[in-house]
């Protein structure tokens, strides 16, 4: 029994396969976000973490979990996927949980304030993003169910480290919208090295995916690394971008919303009575 | 005193160690533990016509793997690699290289089905195929293991040798590659290949 998807050198084959780990990782998130992390009143904050869970399971869970031991491309998607995508569904889910601990004088509390400020988050994600992408960690660690399980958790790390200072609650967060905007943008930065890599060099940089059992014979293992850093550029940067949007289009509209009702103030105090 | 002995033990635990030829230290294939001759087979070639292996390779550079078309994992890595190095040599010296597939399945394995597959793949290869008996031979002449065929059910396996074997212009091997073997070990061993073992 096979708990966590893992490279097994075996024939690439379509039939389903079961990983009660991941079952038992995503389960234990769901209830302890259900027991402690989840405000009833804000049903917003419920679907986000419920969508972030269900992001998290897609990108774990066969079919893409497998294939990520097979393709380099599909290991890709699920760093998109757990490291892009998820983290921000699950930390805007917690949000409302978070926010009444901001004011607290603790450990948690004042490691958070901390991870807030975009120079230890920036320093925090490139590091866990290049680590868990060197060639000399991906081959043994993917051959591996706890090799593999540990890539997953640190992409999935290296995600709270990413999106925590632009989701962070009030009391947490010091970042004005532009200059979230603008971490988030120099956050693109540091992929650009692996992916430069994956799709400029000259002869497969991946042990795992060069020798692996070919899923399909279009994807030779050149082909496929550089689909691994295209994608990495062309969907994984405009994940962060959608980040940015949000956030400019919220700063828009609070900005909008402070010039009406500076308006209406004014409008109010010249009226003759 | 101590010095003596630790140089005494040093030279000991270095006399121990397996004789690798200083011409082989840098690459990455496995000297074999002594020359094999190149060996002299006659089998089918893609086009249905004879190739007779010791002639038509003599004194060149020549990679010779054995496996089959169905397998789902060893041959098409090795060959697609192998195809993939090929293709980013030098003109020059692909000129000098010869890679031969010779099917373990020959059941399965026409000259029409060996040109379909190796055509998926980058660069020339030579594929042939025969009797049962004569890829037997053929093995037996490379001195590798036999493939074994569990024919029981439609879509069988073939366990057979997964190496390369690397036969130099000498007309010998002095290396093997196992299968695990790199591109980018490929392409950096295949130039010493040439120059080494000329025969000269």
């Amino acid at each position: 029994m096979t708990w966590w998807c893992s490279a097994t050198g075996l024939p690439w084959s379509w039939s389903w396969q079961a990983y009660p780990g991941v079952w038992l990782f995503i389960a234990l998130l769901g209830f302890s976000y259900w027991r402690f992390g989840r405000a009833p009143e804000d049903t917003q904050a419920t679907r986000y973490f419920l969508s972030g869970l269900l992001v998290l399971w897609i990108a774990l869970d066969w079919p893409l979990g497998t294939l990520g031991t097979y393709l380099a491309s599909a290991h890709t998607g699920q760093f998109i996927l757990i490291t892009l995508g998820a983290p921000a569904l699950l930390l805007l889910g917690l949000k409302p949980r978070l926010a009444a601990l901001a004011s607290a004088d603790t450990f948690g509390a004042r490691t958070l304030r901390f991870l807030a400020r975009p120079a230890p988050a920036f320093v925090g994600y490139t590091v866990l993003m290049l680590g868990t992408h060197l060639p000399d960690i991906v081959d043994p660690f993917m051959a591996t169910q706890w090799g593999t399980f540990l890539i997953d958790m640190l992409w999935l790390l290296a995600g709270l480290f990413l999106w925590w200072p632009v989701t962070a609650p009030e009391g947490f967060r010091r970042l004005a919208p532009p200059a979230a905007m603008g971490y988030l943008f120099v956050q693109t930065i540091p992929g650009t090295a692996p992916a430069a890599f994956l799709v400029f060099s000259q002869y497969p940089l991946y042990r795992l995916y060069e020798l692996a059992p070919r899923v399909t014979e279009v994807l030779t293992p050149r082909y496929d690394h550089q689909v691994a850093g295209l994608l990495m550029k062309i969907v994984g940067d405009p994940v962060v971008w959608i980040g940015i949007s949000v956030i400019f289009f919220r700063w828009a509209n609070a900005e909008r919303q402070a010039d009406r009702t500076r308006t209406r103030t004014e409008s109010a105090a010249s009226r003759p009575g | 005193m101590i010095r003596y002995a630790l140089l005494s033990l040093a030279l000991l635990v270095g006399g121990c160690r397996d004789p690798i030829p200083e011409i082989a230290a840098d690459i990455s294939g496995h000297p074999l533990p002594s020359p094999v001759p190149r060996p002299d087979f006659v089998l089918t070639d893609m086009r249905g016509g004879s190739y007779h292996f010791g002639d038509r390779t003599r004194g060149r550079l020549t990679l010779l793997f054995f496996g089959y078309t169905h397998c789902p994992d060893v041959c098409p890595a090795t060959m697609e690699n192998l195809g993939a190095v090929m293709n980013r040599m030098p003109a020059v010296e692909r000129a000098k290289l010869d890679v031969v597939f010779v099917t373990t399945d020959p059941e399965r394995d026409t000259p029409e089905r060996l040109q379909q597959w190796l055509g998926r793949f980058e660069g020339e290869v030579v594929g042939l195929t025969g009797t049962i008996a004569e890829v037997e031979a053929a093995q037996r002449a490379a001195r590798v293991g036999v493939a074994i065929r569990d024919t029981a059910s439609g879509n069988y396996a073939v366990s057979h040798a997964a190496q390369v074997l690397v036969f130099s212009p000498d007309d010998s091997s002095h290396v093997a590659y196992p299968f695990g073997t790199r591109q980018a070990s490929w392409a950096a061993d295949i130039p010493k290949l040439l120059e080494r073992w000329t025969g000269s």
